[in-house]
């Protein structure tokens, strides 16, 4: 009769993780949980500590209270199910290494270090640069491609390697508008797929039409919700410390943050 | 055919010459294959450093051996002592560059410079035990080499290679992208140190063939000369090594034939040499290529003015001589061909029987064109320029034509009819295209456009909405927009009214 109603499931539960290098923690008591899915956009001033979530997602350091679960095992153990989207200023385009190269890198964790990549493998890094579309540029060096087709290649290493969860550190920064499209095309194209997407993103304007959730951090966790709610004047000039000008259009409120202005 | 035989067989018969050959040439693989990890991981500095640090190492393990066991130039002793100062080098490295605010480059200067030093006086206060030759230590002399030394780089080219043919996806990655590596699990800390201690290595048995001083000239130079070459680590690293082996096998011949060259420079000579060639003539990163690509390159100016020269023809078709002549500072005939046949990849043109045919895209490209172009003649005589100058100035900047920019200066201008020269300026026909919403003041005479939107400031007009409404002719000095109400009335609005109708431009037909 009573079959239990099944619960959302999440793909990430943070429960109340608190991370320090110093005297000071970088993450203070952060609760949240992210359900499969969804497009987040992670959004705080620099030194928000968006980094060091990031990095306790990809369980690269050791929580001092707390605990992240990554569909309900902890992120050390769930090592490969987060797969993390580079930042292009991090990539070196110049190294000697093919599209379809990058592809495969995604099957990488799924073989042990004694065998070689099998058919399957390949297989699957070729569906996935098939999904992205760039199949065609296969065995083109990077290095050689425009800003959207860059983003793309790694989108398709994120999806060969079979990742629930994609993180990607500021897709958005420094490229043209018709990148903009292209990788937001990507997202939505990935997110239809059923893959849950973080994205570190820099710019109050666009973070609202980009993203389903926004999560604003500033070492605490401030809002977590539907773009509308968290871009709440009253919040934001809390967490940007009035380094924040508003400014009121007709239809829409648009936000822009100071040291966003001065650049 | 003798003088081949002399030149290429007979050092052959040297069994010096045929140990330094089969030395010089496992070397320069390994150096090959680890030189492509340390160019692509910046590192060549580091190479130079361990090679330095390796006299401090090889003087200990002389010291070690034949003060504790009495055996002179025990080689695996100098072996383990070069691979742990090279160790202890990149320790101290890594961590004074971790603690203090020193940058690694230069942490790496203060210490490998310290442990070469220390390597100095070690080597000179103990020089009455140490029977080894420092100079073949600094320039190498590989037509030395003996049986335990080429042992030695056969077990050190077995275990680097093993190392990297089994490790080589980890390898790239850690390389390419730490945090991905490390999201996956990798060692990534590990596996740097694996790198670290077989760059040791390599570097330990590169000495003995060039010296010190030349290591880093087998380790990078080979490897770079591949880079230029390949877009795959995997084949850059047997390209690589090959040419390490041709600088080897080049250097000794040449050293041979000279007589009394040192070895050692002329391998590095040999491999600068090759990396010079490749430069120039690598296919896709070469200098001639380069080259090749950016003559080929139509300049974007010269299509324009192309474009431009269709303004003197009344049925959109010129002959090449009449193109040609229209050109302002007359480029080539040969860039002009290249010009056309760029425009008619890109549909803007058709030949037909020695005539140059405007495409109705080209056309529409050569009106923006114009339309920019007297614009620009419109704006330079509105800030003051000498009339004599408009065209040549407005020839320059035309090239500014982008939209936004046009459209500025446009709206900025009043929305001129003429230029200064009494020609007509094309209308905005970007923007003023039927089923787009526009401001009435883009409406030129006689066109009629539907009224979509009508600021309050206009209440006193009582321009109904929606409604058609038909653009006469302008007045006062083209400032004063005239429209004809569709109830028959007529409106007088200067610029900032025109500009608070919001209008849909009527397609001729309806």
């Amino acid at each position: 009769m009573t079959s239990p109603t099944p619960s959302p499931p999440f793909a990430i539960e943070i429960a109340n993780l608190t991370v320090s290098y110093g005297p000071v923690p970088a993450l203070l008591d952060i609760s949240v949980k992210i359900p499969a899915g969804s497009l987040v956009g992670i959004i705080g001033p620099n030194g928000s500590g968006k980094s060091t979530f990031i990095k306790s997602i990809l369980g690269f350091v050791r929580p001092d209270v707390g605990e992240v679960k990554i569909f309900g095992e902890s992120a050390e153990q769930a090592k490969g199910q987060v797969a993390y989207v580079p930042q292009r200023g991090s990539v070196d385009w110049d190294f000697p290494i093919t599209v379809r190269e990058v592809a495969m890198m995604g099957r990488y964790g799924a073989v042990p270090w004694w065998k070689d990549l099998g058919r399957r493998d390949r297989q699957i890094a070729d569906q996935a640069l098939e999904m992205v579309r760039m199949q065609e540029f296969a065995h083109r060096q990077i290095g050689q491609l425009s800003g959207g087709q860059q983003q793309r290649v790694f989108m398709a290493r994120a999806m060969a390697q079979g990742a629930e969860i994609l993180l990607l550190d500021e897709p958005f920064a420094g490229v043209d508008a018709a990148t903009e499209r292209a990788i937001l095309d990507v997202l939505a194209q990935t997110k239809k797929a059923g893959r849950t997407l973080l994205v570190v993103h820099h710019d109050l304007a666009t973070a609202a039409e980009y993203f389903d959730r926004l999560l604003l951090l500033k070492q605490r966790l401030f809002a977590f919700g539907p773009p509308q709610a968290v871009l709440h004047p009253r919040l934001l000039s809390e967490v940007y410390e009035g380094n924040l000008r508003v400014f009121a259009d007709m239809q829409s409120r648009e936000f822009v943050a100071d040291d966003e202005v001065s650049r | 055919m003798s003088l081949a035989w002399d030149l290429f067989v007979a050092p052959l018969e040297s069994q010096a010459f045929q140990k330094a050959l089969l030395g010089g040439s496992l070397v320069a693989i390994v150096c090959g294959v680890m030189g492509c990890f340390i160019i692509l991981r910046r590192m060549a500095f580091l190479g130079d450093a361990l090679s330095h640090a390796m006299l401090a190492g090889v003087t200990a393990g002389y010291l070690f051996m034949q003060i504790l066991f009495g055996v002179e130039a025990h080689a695996p002793a100098m072996l383990i002592g070069s691979i742990v100062a090279g160790i202890v080098t990149v320790a101290l490295i890594s961590f004074v560059s971790k603690v203090s605010r020193i940058k690694e480059d230069t942490a790496i200067g203060i210490m490998y410079t310290g442990i070469f030093a220390v390597g100095g006086v070690l080597a000179s206060v103990f020089s009455h035990r140490i029977h080894i030759d420092l100079y073949h230590f600094i320039a190498g002399m590989v037509l030395g080499v003996g049986d335990e030394d080429l042992w030695l780089m056969a077990i050190v080219a077995a275990i680097v290679l093993a190392t990297v043919i089994l490790l080589f996806r980890h390898l790239q990655l850690t390389s390419f992208d730490p945090v991905m590596a490390a999201s996956l699990g990798f060692p990534v800390v590990a596996l740097d140190y694996v790198l670290t201690a077989c760059t040791s290595l390599v570097v330990v048995s590169a000495v003995n063939v060039v010296g010190v001083i030349l290591v880093v000239g087998l380790l990078v130079t080979p490897a770079a000369t591949a880079y230029l070459l390949c877009n795959r680590l995997s084949r850059m690293m047997m390209i690589s090594a090959l040419f390490g082996v041709t600088s080897v096998v080049a250097g000794l011949y040449v050293s041979t034939w000279i007589g009394k060259v040192a070895t050692g420079p002329s391998i590095v000579i040999a491999s600068t040499l090759q990396f010079m060639v490749v430069l120039a003539v690598a296919p896709k990163y070469g200098l001639i290529a380069d080259w090749l690509r950016r003559r080929s390159m139509v300049p974007q100016r010269l299509v324009e003015d192309i474009l431009g020269t269709f303004r003197y023809s009344s049925d959109n078709r010129l002959a090449f001589a009449d193109i040609a002549s229209h050109l302002h500072d007359s480029p080539s005939h040969e860039a002009v061909r290249r010009a056309l046949r760029s425009l008619e990849r890109q549909n803007l043109m058709t030949e037909s029987a020695g005539t140059w045919v405007l495409t109705d895209e080209g056309e529409l490209e050569a009106k923006r064109l114009l339309r920019a172009h007297r614009l620009w003649e419109s704006y330079l005589q509105h800030v003051g320029t000498p009339l004599d100058e408009l065209h040549n100035q407005a020839h320059q900047l035309e090239h500014l034509h982008d939209e936004e920019t046009v459209d500025y200066l446009d709206d900025m201008l009043g929305h001129p009819i003429l230029d200064p020269h009494g020609q007509e300026i094309p209308e905005d026909f970007m923007h003023l295209v039927p089923g787009e919403p526009v401001k009435a003041s883009l409406l030129r005479e006689s066109m009629s456009a539907t009224v979509v939107e009508v600021a309050d400031e206009l209440a006193k007009f009582d321009v109904a909405v929606p409604s058609i409404i038909t653009a006469g002719p302008r007045t006062d000095g083209d400032a004063i927009w005239t429209f004809h109400l569709e109830d028959g009335r007529t409106i007088h609005l200067n610029h900032d009214q025109a500009d608070q109708i919001t209008v849909v431009l009527v397609s001729p037909q309806d």
